[in-house]
């Protein structure tokens, strides 16, 4: 598979959306649409040959995710932005360094495109992490 | 007919506003005024998305069936993990305590996946408290650092910063806010001044600001992604503050350095108190983890990550988290009350969680529930049941009951109840 991509470091945290759509149900297709992405500028978008909207895949040490991209007018390049929420959860490092709390800040990922591929629906993905042998 | 509610309080995020106005008609909250976006989704959708039964391996059965089969696997296990409590009101928090104690189990909040580094700095370096109050009526400097209040606490800006008070005449000439952070986020946007920091760079930044604060030259460039100068001006404007108020969020807490960033924070504001007046406050997240880390501390001595295993409360993050009993396979049943860990933990924790019983306590469908071996449905706190809950700076507000739960639903503290007065017939 082409391994081509963006390194970033990944970042996760609320946004307003995430916060309004759980209240509308974790399982529901609104609450998709938020959390499921990955936010980044344009320059990012351009390097990947993406169009908002498409899907790409979050690839760190611990795993990989596909999500929705997003451009972020804000933002800047090498740092990627995802909602708090199972999908940016899939990548996270597990190690809590002896503090209960694992890294959900600052984690080395890549970006790579990925044109064709499925976004997995909250239950696709929780099938594909309990799966692995 | 109409029934009108006025002060209710919403029971979302970490500011626990209480001067919601809300509409009820036929048992459904139709109207909220003055709630943000995220308070009118809650009161608005409270209906929707329920868990719709009592189930056991996803049968439907009686509450009673279900509470049987939640006490038949909690008295088998070996290493219970309870956990969450941080969306539930603090009666319900006693009655967990009290399954820990009677099984020897681990009870754990959600805060060791937000706030809890900040526990363990304060245990460190002590606790600079204020009130949302003093804030509101005094702070003339206000920092917002690794929080975006706009997103994760929508009304906190215009509830107690953007906003007069007792001293503070005019809320935009006579408070200056800063936000630090390693993106520009919608809360830089509306800032007075916006520090860019390097990604993991605050503890350095932290310590080369105390450094400057204490007069001390530092012989770099820049430290933490932010060039000396920008932080002798920021030192600068910090001492010649009246009223500073540092807010920080999980951008502090859960990036590289975790409670040691805290930590070090807590002693720029003790330094910073040489010269002024300086506090700090959490952004908690969660309507009641605060409640959580408080009712642990009555009941258990500490505010997390409390094991019962020797019949008596230890405590020790990074072995008694729940994540990490998860990881290291350590727990063999897990009881999850109000919180979603499915949703919010790391895959290697999922996966473990997929091996064990599950009994899942909560009002709505999640990805918890759909793992789940019992699911319990329960009633919204502050919506369906009253109770008390903690704000962020420390103050308890009671949470009214605004409609009727549905039909056989009852609230955390009392399907808790009846697990632990079963338990204690058959665990000894
Ligand atoms: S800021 Fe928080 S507590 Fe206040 S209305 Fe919004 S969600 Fe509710």
């Amino acid at each position: 598979m082409n391994d081509v991509g963006v390194e970033v470091v990944l970042t996760s945290g609320r946004t307003l959306k995430q916060g309004q759509t759980m209240e509308l149900g974790k399982l529901n297709q609104k609450y998709f649409e938020a959390v499921a992405i990955c936010e980044v500028d344009k320059s990012t978008l351009e390097a990947l040959g993406l169009e908002e909207g498409e899907p790409v895949k979050v690839k760190t040490a611990t795993g990989s995710v596909v999500v929705a991209c997003k451009l972020d007018r804000r933002a800047e390049p090498g740092i990627a932005f995802m909602p708090c929420g199972p999908w940016a959860n899939a990548v996270l490092d597990s190690d809590t360094i002896e503090s209960g709390m694992p890294r959900f800040k600052d984690m080395d990922a890549k970006l790579i495109a990925a044109k064709g591929e499925k976004v997995p629906s909250a239950e696709d993905l929780l099938k594909a992490i309990v799966e692995v042998p | 007919m109409t029934e009108v509610f006025e002060d209710q309080v919403c029971p979302f995020c970490g500011c626990l506003c209480d001067d919601i106005r809300l509409e009820v008609e036929n048992g459904k909250v139709v109207k909220n005024d003055n709630g943000c976006a995220i308070s009118k989704a809650k009161f608005l959708n409270h209906h929707d998305d329920r868990i719709e039964s009592p189930t056991v391996k996803k049968s439907a059965v009686s509450l009673d069936d279900a509470i049987d089969k939640a006490v038949e696997i909690l008295a088998s296990a070996k290493r219970p993990l309870i956990y969450g409590l941080s969306s539930t009101e603090n009666d319900a928090h006693r009655e967990a305590y009290k399954i820990a104690e009677t099984l020897g189990g681990v009870v754990d909040n959600t805060s060791s996946v937000c706030h809890g580094p900040t526990i363990l700095g304060v245990q460190e370096s002590g606790e600079a408290a204020g009130s949302l109050a003093e804030v509101k009526n005094r702070a003339d400097t206000i920092i917002y650092w690794g929080s975006n209040p706009q997103f994760a606490h929508p009304r906190h800006l215009s509830r107690y910063v953007r906003v007069q008070g007792e001293y503070i005449k005019d809320a935009k000439a006579d408070r200056k806010i800063w936000v630090f952070d390693i993106r520009k986020t919608i809360s830089a946007n509306v800032a007075d001044e916006f520090v860019k920091l390097a990604p993991g760079g605050d503890l350095e930044l932290i310590g080369a600001l105390r450094a400057i604060v204490r007069g001390h030259p530092l012989d770099v460039e820049e430290a933490g992604g932010v060039s000396i100068e920008k932080i002798t001006e920021i030192a600068e404007a910090l001492k010649g503050t009246k009223y500073g108020i540092l807010f920080f969020g999980l951008g502090l807490t859960q990036s590289k350095g975790r409670h040691r960033n805290i930590d070090a924070a807590i002693r720029l504001v003790q330094d910073l108190n040489a010269y002024t007046k300086w506090n700090m406050m959490p952004m908690r997240g969660h309507f009641n983890v605060a409640g959580a880390n408080k009712t642990s501390t009555w009941q258990t001595g500490y505010p997390f990550a409390v094991d019962y295993a020797k019949g008596y409360p230890r405590y020790q993050p990074g072995e008694y988290t729940a994540v990490d009993m998860l990881v290291n396979k350590e727990a063999d049943v897990m009881l999850n009350i109000a919180a979603d860990p499915a949703a919010h933990f790391p895959r290697a924790a999922i996966r473990h969680m997929s091996t064990i019983p599950v009994i899942n306590i909560d009002p709505k469908r999640n990805m918890t529930s759909l793992l789940a071996e019992v699911n319990i449905p329960v009633a919204l706190s502050g919506i369906e049941c009253d109770g008390s809950a903690v704000r962020m700076d420390g103050l308890p507000l009671y949470l009214r009951k605004v409609v009727d739960p549905p039909d056989g639903v009852l609230p955390d503290r009392d399907v808790l109840k009846m697990i632990h007065t079963k338990l204690r017939k058959v665990v000894k």
